[in-house]
């Protein structure tokens, strides 16, 4: 009877056991699907995140490029205008120099005025392929670069343009970052002399704090720029936001109808 | 009176009633919001179920078997709520509730209301488990991310995981293993003890999820 008793007595333990290891098993199982869930949605997660920078760097590089190839289209329209065109100017003018018409004043006259519109052809024209060719304005600083386009916008006599420049730049200037300011300088002059109908342009550039920062404001006639959507923004603007964000810069553009425009550029410039 | 014999089961439906109207009760889901209903049905039915036993000493299957209805259809439904939002749920669910109704109506007719509908009970568990996988499976299958530390459908999906796989161990393998070794100690049998304190582990790990799933619905979830 003692016997069965013990008998019983190890059984009950054994099935105790039993029931045991399958009810861990039956806890497990769900805990570590729970678990491989966790570290499943953390790969997930890193993974979006990396295709995002990925995503970032690809649109990035893709837009370095099309700059890239923007900027040596117009060095060699540039070196074209100045090489060829202002090549076959200087030979006009050297031709007609050559025209003696001692006995017809009527004709010298106008020779002449002829000359002198192909001198200022060829000035113009230099200074065009200058513009154009921006490495080599850069070559002489940002600031004088930044003059030599002021210079260009006033000669039209259609605007008034006021420059103010604060803080120093530092005097081994980064040349690629002086570059892609200026381009976007020559952008936004651009939009305000095709779109703006604006009479005054102020330009001011500061350098503080290793940021350098660039504002262009026009008294035009201004744009609802808190509900321009992204595709419907213009070139100039389009081309504004990706230069500055290629050397990790910000733009900022203020404008109301009637209002003019407020064009701001935070370059983290080192 | 009812009160002294309450248990821990239901101290943890209670609770989860409390959270599921605090939490859902202005939710714009009529899905989530009908947790209130079946919460408030299960408490009801535990206390019905406690009364009929301690009080007047009677059986309560034929109570719980009603129960079981609302048990199949309210999980159902957040099941393919849940689904719906990755893939079409209609075909697995209505399946799963097809065979699970067929199963029970032929318990019904077979032992008679007052008899425990266990088999259908653990086909309606299969069932759930199932669900749960497939969610889990659409969820590592879609390019979104989620945080599920805070996700109310992940935790929810959860709690009825932990819960319906666990009881289908204990309603299938336990079962068979005490029918086999009637063995008592002091009484009450010593496996079926062990049985109930599981079922009230497993029990209390789904409301703490649905509970905190009920928050996560509230607050945490974007």
């Amino acid at each position: 009877m003692l016997e069965l008793f013990i008998y019983m007595q190890k059984m009950a333990d054994e099935i105790g056991n039993l029931i045991l290891v399958i009810t861990l098993i039956f806890l497990i199982a769900p805990a570590f699907i729970i678990i491989y869930m966790f570290v499943y949605n953390e790969r997930k997660k890193r993974h979006i995140k990396e295709k995002m920078q990925m995503k970032l760097a690809f649109d990035a590089e893709m837009a370095k490029t099309q700059l890239e190839v923007q900027e040596q289209t117009m060095q060699t329209i540039g070196a074209d205008l100045h090489d060829n065109i202002g090549q076959l100017l200087s030979l006009t003018s050297l031709t007609l120099n050559s025209v003696e018409l001692e006995g017809d004043p009527k004709a010298k006259k106008k020779v002449d005025a002829a000359i002198d519109l192909t001198l200022r052809s060829i000035k113009e024209l230099r200074q065009l392929g200058k513009l154009l060719q921006g490495d080599q304005l850069i070559a002489i600083g940002l600031v004088a670069a930044i003059r030599h386009e002021i210079d260009w916008v006033e000669r039209s006599g259609k605007f008034k343009v006021t420059y103010v420049d604060e803080g120093e730049l530092p005097a081994d200037g980064n040349t690629d970052k002086d570059l892609i300011v200026f381009r976007i300088l020559q952008e936004a002059l651009n939009n305000i002399i095709k779109h703006a109908s604006a009479s005054h342009i102020h330009i001011k550039i500061e350098y503080r704090d290793a940021v350098l920062q660039l504002h262009i404001n026009d008294n035009g006639i201004g744009f609802d720029a808190d509900n321009l959507q992204l595709d419907k923004q213009g070139m100039g603007l389009h081309n504004i936001h990706k230069r500055a964000g290629i050397i990790g810069g910000d733009v900022i553009i203020r404008s109301k109808p009637g209002e003019g425009t407020a064009i701001t550029v935070i370059i983290p410039y080192a | 009176m009812l009160l002294k014999h309450l248990t821990p089961i239901i101290d943890a439906e209670l609770i989860c009633l409390g959270v599921a109207i605090v939490c859902l009760f202005k939710n714009k889901s009529k899905v989530w919001r009908s947790m209130i209903l079946f919460m408030l049905i299960t408490c009801l039915t535990e206390l019905g179920g406690l009364y009929i036993r301690r009080v007047l000493n009677q059986g309560n299957d034929w109570l719980y078997n009603i129960y079981t209805i609302f048990e199949l259809g309210f999980p159902s439904l957040m099941f393919a709520h849940l689904l719906g939002k990755y893939r079409n749920s209609k075909p697995l669910i209505l399946t799963g509730l097809a065979v699970t109704i067929f199963i029970y109506i032929i318990e019904l007719l077979g032992y008679h209301i007052l008899g425990a509908q266990d088999l259908a009970i653990s086909v309606m568990s299969v069932c759930f488990v199932v669900y749960s996988l497939v969610y889990y499976y659409l969820i590592i299958k879609d390019e979104t991310y989620i945080n599920l530390k805070f996700s109310a459908a992940f935790w929810w999906v959860s709690g009825a995981l932990f819960y319906y796989f666990g009881s289908t161990a204990n309603n299938l393998f336990f079962k068979i293993i005490f029918e086999q070794n009637q063995v008592t100690k002091g009484g009450v049998s010593a496996a079926s003890l062990l049985s109930y304190n599981i079922s009230t582990a497993l029990n209390i790990m789904m409301y703490v999820c649905w509970s905190y799933s009920f928050i996560c619905k509230k607050w945490l979830t974007k």
